[in-house]
């Protein structure tokens, strides 16, 4: 009987090396599972036409391409570097799924003229050492990189980048990618941490007065990383600007997998008295600091960045329910998924008609974004007649202005860091009731497109925070 | 003798690293098929998909998981004491070589060259292995096993807040590449990062890199293999099998003990330092639990004790999720195609779209199941525990069983 | 700053620092004290490191989050019900399914092992440990999901001390789970299970079925295991089980390890003296800049060496003999 059994495991373990060798050396490079766009389109004969110019079917244009379009099949790659099954694996999920129906409409709607999208998506986990791996592996295959998560792996693709020459639209929102250096190759999109972290300040600052509350005292307390620094180098900033008093500086010293970091947080944040809270830090380490703090009878304003929150503190069984919705304001680079802007409304029709059964979730609009962008990409570089990577590179930074049909500010990335930079951010407010009853994603916009008087003013040099050399 | 290759007469015979003549010969055939793989596309009937930049990437990665993995397999393998620390010497290692090879700016950083770099990345790494070594005197089995794992932990801690040496918390900070100078030059006299042209043949810089690595693969194999014929490789086994009875022959238990955590933790320093130079650019976060447990399970799966089987175990484990992701690609491409027995088994358990019932979608986003990722993820696991359920001698255990049968054939009952 | 260890005195409205660390510690104690029981007990009678134990609770508490507020069974068919009863049914079935997962794992993948090298099989639980982390994973999703536990954010104010209602449950039930497993190893079952925890040999020649045995070591470690997720997940440690909780069993190992691996008094002990030390570095370490952020969490392994240093075998571990 154990002979026999071992003799299964030999032969499974030579399937799976057959059922590989046969997977790659027939057709290569080869593809993942997750390509997309079903109907689905025939995969393409070899992966993305390499070297040389191939002229267009039906000889109006020449086009050049070299890598991830090809002409005759109709298919133009691109890929993700996506964080699926890691720390922000729940976020760039619904990132990519909107990505993909984004495209699934756009390839349903004619495509770039004519040629169909597809997504390469792997998953990196959040090792920087897959990020690189994965990189390497699909820069023959795709004509550019529809994002890239995280910002310490961004920065690590990027000296490779801009020697290969790709394009890459890094998923986060740090300050960097807009200092003409480091995102020479980059497509930065929404307000930095250091901007949103600024109007955010202000605008509490705003509502702390409104309450009666003269000088307002700040605690800071966030995450380490770019994330984390960055958006606590603009709250401190907005402090010097304005002259609050920062009552704590709790920037760095919150870790998710260190619950003593969080009660410690909590304990000196309403040690410190302050009226004003700024934190960046995931849900999952925010929620402990704001429990335990309300729970010693803290109460102020609290002020979080984008990916601070979460549906689940407003649902009607959350514990901290009624105390968020009195207390939290959040600041979201992007409008609300039930927005009434064009794109938001278009973006909930696709969603009802490919994925009827996907929950609602403000997420997608980033998937939305990001496409919008690759796509005015695009068309851009089928226009000019290179459709090579170096060709759909030079496209994108010759974009004077992308429009997202309302669902965010327009981007430019033409002109000095300063003038490209985006300054304007969205403000919401907890929703319990419009949640049970399905009517939003647990937030409520209450500022559209709001631009604080102190970052009108501000000059973009470089980076707030910088990431280690 | 002619005809009688397992007779030797002599000790040194018998102790050869290739005794026999089919084994020189199969190994030499073997190294030279393995210096041969960047430039498999232009040798007919050899896989072209290998020498493509992201395989020989994958096949890198696989080496610098070796020398590593050699490493543990002579602390737990041959000397018997189990380690979960691992990934601490690891990281040890890489930010030696950071401190001492990175370029200077804003972090720690001489900028010294790689002959200098490479081995405080063996040496510093080694020296923090032997002050820990005493505690594996004092604690035994699974007990040292969790005090290692403390290791990691502490590690994590001491990596995260020495941000002007690692970058802080997911920072991070740049590795020294790799490129042979003799001082500080401008030019290096070998780059490995650039892609150039060696005997005639264009490499690309993964071939170059690819190459590197072998050698240096082969001489920790070397070593490591040696290590097992030696006094001290003796010694180790002693304390292994029954360590009360080796101290009573005369084998100092304390001193071997160092020694071993010393030898394993310079291997992890180099295969540490290694990686992350490989990778660029990595966060002190790289260095967890997780790290150090690829490693066992290297080892474990390979065979425990063997220098063979830590090298196949290295091959399986980290070429395995690679492996996964083409099989479910070309399962999901038959599925999409619609053709044959496999397409219909695979429609069933897999959902292509929101209505679509199955175990597996293949909607990274949301939908019914799991994702591939998940999948992959899951299989890896499975596969883990698969293997040690019905093989537990490793791989090896599998080779020397086909091996024994051919061997025999056809005598083979 | 002068480090204030002994603060006895308040301010009106304040709580006492002391009294805080200590509660603080003695909550966390308390599910650490969990989670280390159920690994010694499965520890003890099937000889099996078990690194799976973290998953096993954070399934346990998705279980509570599904029974409770997703699916609201039994709630559906009690409507009119106080909250309290149908929670606690909830819970109830919740680990109910723990427990037979747990012997599910034991019986499909850690029975063909027996007799195989002890690290070998903590190898196959590594693997057990990936595969439930991701499929509970794929099914918590994106969001947190909230327990549904029926006490909230409130709290007792003592003064001295303010008192989460959730912190008191947990202490109840930790004691009321102590006592329990104590009495149960008076039992017939208990000490046929001591039997074999002692010598499996001989225990099968008694006719005990060793088997049998191994399967309710199994449901008894997966029930803890849940019921000290269930702890971690609510408030005031966080609202909810999401993707991370799994990860939270890794900081129990300290304390087997101080307790002893086979001891299941020390399991307890070693959970509270590593909750409170966690807490104390918490409080009074904080204000040393040199430390950095993040030393509490490394106290317990800390805490745990020293301890080896003086005692090799935990606290009250029993010696192994070793044979020549």
């Amino acid at each position: 009987m154990r002979i026999k059994h071992r003799w299964v495991a030999l032969l499974m373990v030579l399937g799976l090396i057959a059922a590989a060798c046969g997977g790659g050396g027939a057709e290569a490079p080869e593809e993942t599972a997750a390509t997309t766009a079903p109907p689905a389109t025939t995969a393409p004969p070899a992966g993305g036409g390499d070297g040389g110019e191939e002229p267009m079917d039906d000889g109006m244009m020449e086009i050049k391409t070299d890598v991830g379009v090809d002409l005759e099949a109709g298919v133009i790659k691109i890929g993700l570097l996506s964080d699926l099954t890691g720390p922000f694996g729940p976020l760039v999920s619904l990132i990519v799924a909107g990505q993909e129906v984004f495209w699934q409409n756009v390839n349903d709607t004619g495509g770039i003229n004519g040629l169909k999208v597809e997504l390469e998506v792997r998953d990196t986990q959040y090792v920087v050492d897959n990020h690189v791996q994965f990189y390497e592996e699909l820069k023959d295959e795709v004509v550019a990189f529809g994002h890239s998560t995280g910002s310490p792996h961004t920065v690590a693709i990027v000296p490779q980048l801009e020697e290969d020459g790709i394009l890459a639209i890094p998923l986060t929102w740090y300050s960097g990618w807009t200092d003409a250096d480091l995102g020479e190759n980059l497509l930065h999109h929404g307000a930095p941490y250091c901007i949103e972290a600024q109007n955010m300040i202000e605008y509490l600052m705003k509502q702390a007065q409104a309450n009666g509350v003269e000088n307002p005292k700040l605690a800071i307390a966030s995450l380490p990383g770019d994330y984390g620094l960055d958006s606590a180098a603009g709250a401190k900033i907005a402090a010097e600007t304005l002259g609050l008093e920062v009552v704590y500086d709790g920037s760095g010293t919150i870790i998710p997998t260190d619950e003593s970091t969080l009660t410690a947080n909590a304990d000196a944040i309403v040690a410190s008295g302050a009226d004003i809270v700024w934190i960046t830090a995931t849900p999952g380490s925010f929620a402990p600091i704001y429990g335990q703090a309300i729970a010693e009878g803290f109460q102020a304003l609290w002020g979080g960045a984008g990916p601070t929150f979460n549906p689940a503190f407003v649902a009607p069984d959350s514990a901290i329910k009624d105390a968020i919705a009195r207390d939290w304001y959040q600041s979201s680079y992007y409008a609300n998924w039930f927005d009434d802007n064009p794109g938001s409304t278009e973006a909930r029709e696709l969603f009802a008609k490919y994925r009827p059964d996907a929950p609602a979730q403000d997420f997608y609009i980033e998937g939305f974004i990001e496409g919008m962008m690759m796509k005015a990409a695009l068309e851009k570089a089928y226009e000019n007649g290179d459709m090579t990577q170096a060709g759909v590179l030079a496209a994108a930074k010759s974009l004077e202005q992308v429009d997202f049909n309302g669902m965010a500010p327009p981007e430019r990335f033409t002109g000095t860091p300063n003038e490209q930079l985006q300054r304007y951010i969205y403000i919401s407010r907890p929703d319990p009731e419009g949640l049970a009853a399905g009517t939003s994603t647990g937030l409520q916009m209450i500022e559209e497109l709001y631009i604080a008087d102190i970052v009108k003013d501000y000059v973009f040099e470089e980076a707030c925070y910088k990431l280690g050399g | 003798m002619r005809g009688r290759p397992l007779l030797f007469t002599s000790y040194e015979a018998d102790q050869a690293l290739m005794p026999t003549t089919t084994k020189k010969v199969a190994l030499t055939v073997f190294l030279i098929a393995l210096v041969l793989v960047p430039v498999y596309d232009v040798i007919p009937l050899a896989p072209d998909f290998l020498s493509k930049d992201d395989w020989l990437k994958v096949l890198t990665n696989v080496m610098i998981f070796a020398i590593g993995a050699l490493g543990l397999n002579i602390l737990t393998g041959l000397a018997g004491q189990v380690s979960l620390g691992h990934a601490f010497f690891m990281g040890l290692g890489a930010y030696t070589a950071a401190a001492l090879g990175a370029p200077e700016g804003p972090l720690v950083g001489l900028g010294l060259p790689i002959w200098i770099w490479l081995p405080a990345a063996a040496v510093v790494p080694a020296l923090v292995g032997v002050l820990v070594g005493p505690t594996a005197v004092r604690v035994r089995g699974l007990y040292l096993a969790i005090v290692t794992l403390g290791l990691v932990f502490i590690g994590e801690y001491v990596f995260r807040n020495a941000e002007s040496w690692t970058g802080g918390s997911q920072s991070g900070r740049t590795f020294p590449r790799f490129q042979f100078r003799l001082w500080k030059e401008e030019e290096p006299l070998i780059d490995f990062s650039r892609k150039g042209t060696w005997f005639g043949i264009e490499l690309s810089n993964e071939a170059k890199t690819y190459i590197l690595l072998l050698g240096l693969v082969i001489v920790a194999t070397l070593i490591a293999k040696n290590l097992q014929r030696t006094r001290v490789g003796r010694a180790f086994q002693a304390i292994r099998d029954r360590d009360i009875a080796a101290e009573v022959m005369g084998v100092d238990e304390v001193r071997y003990k160092l020694l071993a955590f010393g030898i394993s933790s310079a291997f992890a320093g180099v295969s540490g330092a290694l990686l992350a130079s490989f990778v660029g650019r990595t966060i002190p976060e790289r260095w967890d639990l997780l790290l150090s447990v690829q490693f066992i399970a290297i080892i474990l799966i390979g065979g425990a004790g063997t220098v063979t089987g830590t090298l196949m175990g290295s091959l399986f484990v980290i070429a395995l999720p690679r492996v996964v992701q083409d099989f479910t690609g070309w399962l999901s491409d038959k599925i999409a195609a619609g053709e044959g027995i496999v397409a219909k088994v695979g429609d069933f358990f897999i959902a292509t779209s929101g209505d679509d019932f199955g175990i597996v979608n293949t909607l990274p986003g949301t939908g019914p199941g799991l994702s591939v990722f998940q999948l992959n993820l899951v299989l890896y696991g499975l596969l883990i525990i698969v293997f040690l359920i019905f093989e537990p001698l490793g791989l090896y255990g599998i080779w020397l069983r086909v091996r024994n049968y051919w061997k025999g054939w056809p005598f083979t009952y | 700053m002068t480090p204030d260890i002994l603060i006895l005195a308040q301010e009106a409205g304040e709580q006492s620092k002391l009294a805080a660390t200590i509660w603080d510690g003695l909550s966390l104690g308390a599910i650490y004290a969990l989670l280390a029981m159920g690994f010694v007990i499965i520890f003890k009678a099937t000889q099996v490191l078990n690194f799976a134990h973290g998953a096993l609770a954070a399934l346990g508490a998705f279980f509570v989050a599904s029974f409770a507020t997703i699916i609201d069974v039994p709630g559906r068919w009690m409507p009119d019900a106080p909250a309290w009863l149908t929670w606690s049914l909830a819970v109830l079935l919740a680990l109910i399914a723990a427990a037979v997962v747990g012997m599910v794992l034991e019986r499909l993948f850690l029975r063909p092992m027996v007799g195989e090298e002890l690290f070998a099989v903590a190898i196959v639980t590594l693997g057990i440990d990936i595969v439930v982390r991701n499929i509970t994973n794929d099914w918590i999703g994106t969001d947190i999901r909230p327990l549904g536990d029926p006490w909230g954010t409130n709290f007792f104010d003592l003064g001295l001390l303010r008192i989460a209602h959730t912190e008191i449950a947990q202490f109840v039930v930790s004691i009321v789970l102590v006592v329990g497993i104590a009495l149960f190893f008076r039992s017939r079952t208990g000490i046929a299970m001591r039997a074999t925890a002692f010598d499996q040999e001989a225990a099968r020649a008694q006719g005990i079925n060793v088997g049998k045995i191994f399967a309710i070591s199994w449901a008894i470690g997966a029930v803890l295991a849940a019921v000290g997720g269930i702890f971690a997940s609510t408030f005031p440690r966080r609202i909810g089980v999401d993707q991370a909780t799994a990860f939270f069993a890794f900081k129990a190992f300290p304390a087997i390890i101080l307790g002893g691996l086979d001891s299941i008094v020390g399991a307890v002990i070693g959970g509270f003296v590593i909750g409170l030390a966690e807490a104390a570095a918490g409080t009074y370490l904080e204000q040393f800049e040199f430390l950095g952020s993040g030393f509490g969490g490394v106290v317990p392994y800390i805490v745990m060496l020293i301890v080896l240093l003086v005692r090799p075998y935990g606290l009250f571990g029993t010696e192994e003999i070793r044979r020549v």
